[in-house]
């Protein structure tokens, strides 16, 4: 290769390697104002997070904890700032990049954040930061946990699915007792879930079979629609899925086939489009209530560092959305079922494992 | 058990998760062909499915989609041709860099176009060709019309398009003059020269090629299997395409026969975790069940799989 050939290439790549990086730095800031933290401090804080993989977009807990932050912006006059992770390994320079810019809390979404956290915390010990879905042992001083009882409002999926597959409301329901649990990676997090959809149905359907599969990741629709077909081959007539955008093949597989799905972290009846004839309900997961009220905590100067804060029935982290288009054809038995496992799991009468 | 793993919707998943892959595959072994590696079939897949949604989001047309998927596929196989056949330069550092760019420009659009990166709105996906209805009676020979249904009969177009793609490729590839110039082109560059072909116009053409059938495997993914399109949704299955090509020797049919193989792989892992419960095996081990498989078929299996003599190696002539 002579000498000027590799010359364009080396531009070339340049250009390549740029454009590549622009969406991974995309950012989301409201304010034209972004010198260091060398300035006077400002009377408002400025806060940020990074999202996983899944980036903004994905209709599920990195854009709830962006709704969160919207609203603290809007209420509380806060700054923040908005970091993408294309990649696992964009973790550690995301929050290094916001913790050497000076904002506080950063929120660092995702359980695969967690190492990163503890480490990060360590480097910036003036800096707060809150970890959505992470769990520390022993939490350092500058950070807090939000974790949610995933298990809690996945026993209410497993109470509705136990009684449905019983059931014959829609013509989707089949005789054969059987539903199934899409997963993502077969991780703590997603076995939570799984965990309380199986006590659920079995506690309301003792002889219901329940069949759980995992794609192995949390972005390939493909894989996700193949294991809603093995599911509804296997008779299973209502899938919960607590997998990311692999859900979303699900979804198409149970639309193709005919079986009834539950959605999971958001109601995703409203963000699923033309999908209302099999979305049962969805398993809702409240980050941006719980993003909020960290963020106003820390403007109150009560951030709760070296905490792990925990959101489960009781406090409304987790909880079921409505039935929407089945609002009607759902007997009132399992909405009552609901109802009492919901009160039953608040008082302590039901504890609900979360492992399967 | 074995009534729950061997089922006709097993060999129907496979064809499914094959199509996608032997599409690539077939690209590959024909870019490889013409002495070009293109381990760029990763993105142009990419492309391809993002163009499909995009297009199809905006006009409506399904069918228009997928030709947007083949002339996506086109336009990133051109940067890859300009780069590595008229540039001369690594064609691994230029397959590497599309790969990249592919990944970022996907996601730098859903930001442009939809205001938000992560999954685009669903569009309505095209539907099996054939929709007989499939009794599932206990009668004999309703079982046996249940199992030819689910397999052959239940698919999508692209599905049995790639079936003909490999057979006219393969047949091309050992019966016209064509077949003969490409796989010329791979081993003896400079013997076509010399015979007065065009080694740059043959190459570009290859890759061309190869970006359309990577395009289509885009759009296989997202018009027929899914729906909708996902940053980074091809997870690899570019990189077991090429794997898929070698496991196949360079020959379309070999390539499909391969990724028939990887589908069914895939496949069977599923139905295999339907029982992890009553096995107690993590799903870990079944998930990487496919993987395995390509380390195995390339390591041990395919042993000295020789590839086209001159493979990697820009053309200068003089």
């Amino acid at each position: 290769m002579n000498s000027k050939s590799l010359r364009v290439l080396s531009v070339l790549l340049a250009v390549v390697l740029l454009v590549a990086f622009v969406p991974g730095c995309a950012t989301k800031t409201d304010t034209s104002d972004t010198s260091g933290g060398t300035t006077a401090p400002k009377p408002s804080i400025k806060t940020a997070m990074v999202t996983d993989v899944g980036g903004l977009g994905d209709k599920s807990f990195n854009d709830g904890a962006y709704a969160g932050l919207q609203r603290a912006e809007k209420e509380l006059g806060v700054e923040i700032k908005v970091l993408e992770s294309k990649e696992i390994t964009d973790y550690e320079s995301n929050i290094d990049q916001l913790a050497t810019a000076g904002y506080s809390p950063i929120f660092a979404v995702g359980f695969l954040m967690t190492d990163t956290v503890s480490k990060m915390a360590t480097a910036f010990p003036d800096t707060q930061f809150a970890g959505v879905d992470e769990f520390f042992d022993p939490v350092p001083a500058n950070v807090v946990g939000l974790n949610f009882k995933e298990e809690e409002g996945s026993y209410l999926a497993g109470v509705v699915a136990g009684l449905a597959t019983k059931d014959s409301f829609d013509s989707k329901l089949n005789k054969d007792n059987v539903i199934g649990f899409v997963g993502g990676m077969d991780i703590p997090l997603i076995q939570k879930f799984e965990a309380g959809y199986i006590a659920g149905a079995k506690a309301v359907n003792p002889d219901v079979k329940v069949i759980s599969l995992y794609a192995g990741n949390f972005t390939d629709q493909a894989k996700g629609k193949e294991l809603g077909y093995s599911l509804i081959e296997q008779k299973a007539d209502v899938i919960y899925a607590a997998a990311g955008q692999v859900g979303l093949g699900t979804i198409e597989a149970c639309k193709d086939k005919g079986a009834l799905f539950i959605g999971v972290d958001v109601d995703q009846y409203e963000t699923v489009k033309n999908s209302g004839s099999v979305i049962l309900t969805s398993m809702v997961k409240h980050v941006d209530n719980a993003v909020f009220e960290t963020v106003k905590q820390a403007v109150d100067g009560s951030f709760p560092g070296g905490s792990i804060k925990i959101f489960g029935l009781a406090e409304d982290g987790v909880g079921l959305a409505p039935f929407h288009d089945f609002e009607s054809k759902v007997p009132q038995a399992i909405k009552d079922a609901v109802e009492k496992a919901r009160t039953d799991i608040i008082s302590g009468a039901i504890k609900v494992p979360t492992t399967p | 058990m074995l009534g729950s793993i061997i089922t006709p919707d097993l060999f129907a998943s496979a064809l499914r998760m094959a199509t996608p892959l032997a599409l690539a595959a077939i690209g590959g072994t024909i870019c490889e062909r013409s002495g070009v590696v293109n381990i760029a079939l990763e993105g142009i897949m990419l492309c391809g499915a993002f163009a499909g949604v995009a297009v199809t989001l905006a006009i409506g047309n399904p069918w228009l989609g997928i030709i947007a998927a083949m002339l996506a596929g086109v336009a990133i196989a051109a940067i890859h041709a300009f780069t590595s056949i008229n540039l001369r330069s690594d064609q691994v550092v230029s397959g590497t860099a599309i790969n990249i760019l592919a990944l970022g420009v996907t996601g730098f659009l859903m930001e442009i176009m939809y205001g938000h990166p992560g999954t685009t709105e669903a569009i309505t996906t095209i539907k099996p060709i054939f929709r007989f209805a499939s009794e599932s009676g206990n009668s004999f020979l309703g079982t046996v019309w249940h199992w030819i249904n689910t397999i052959f009969l239940s698919h999508t177009p692209i599905v049995y398009l790639t079936i003909l793609i490999a057979v006219v490729a393969q047949w091309a590839m050992y019966n016209t003059r064509w077949g003969l110039r490409l796989r010329a082109l791979g081993e003896h560059p400079r013997a076509v020269d010399t015979v007065g072909v065009s080694v740059l116009k043959g190459r570009w053409v290859a890759v061309l090629m190869s970006g359309a059938l990577a395009g289509l495997a885009g759009a296989n993914l997202t018009l027929e299997q899914v729906g909708s399109f996902t940053e980074n949704m091809t997870n690899g299955r570019g990189f077991i395409a090429l794997a898929a090509n070698i496991f196949g020797r360079w020959t379309p049919m070999g390539s499909y026969e391969a990724s028939l193989l990887f589908g069914f792989a895939d496949a069977l892992q599923i139905k295999l975790q339907i029982f992890r419960g009553q096995i107690n095996i993590p799903s870990q081990f079944f998930l990487m069940l496919p993987y395995v498989l390509t380390v195995v078929v390339l390591a041990g299996v395919v042993g000295r799989a020789v590839g086209p003599a001159s493979v990697g190696k820009p053309y200068e002539k003089g």
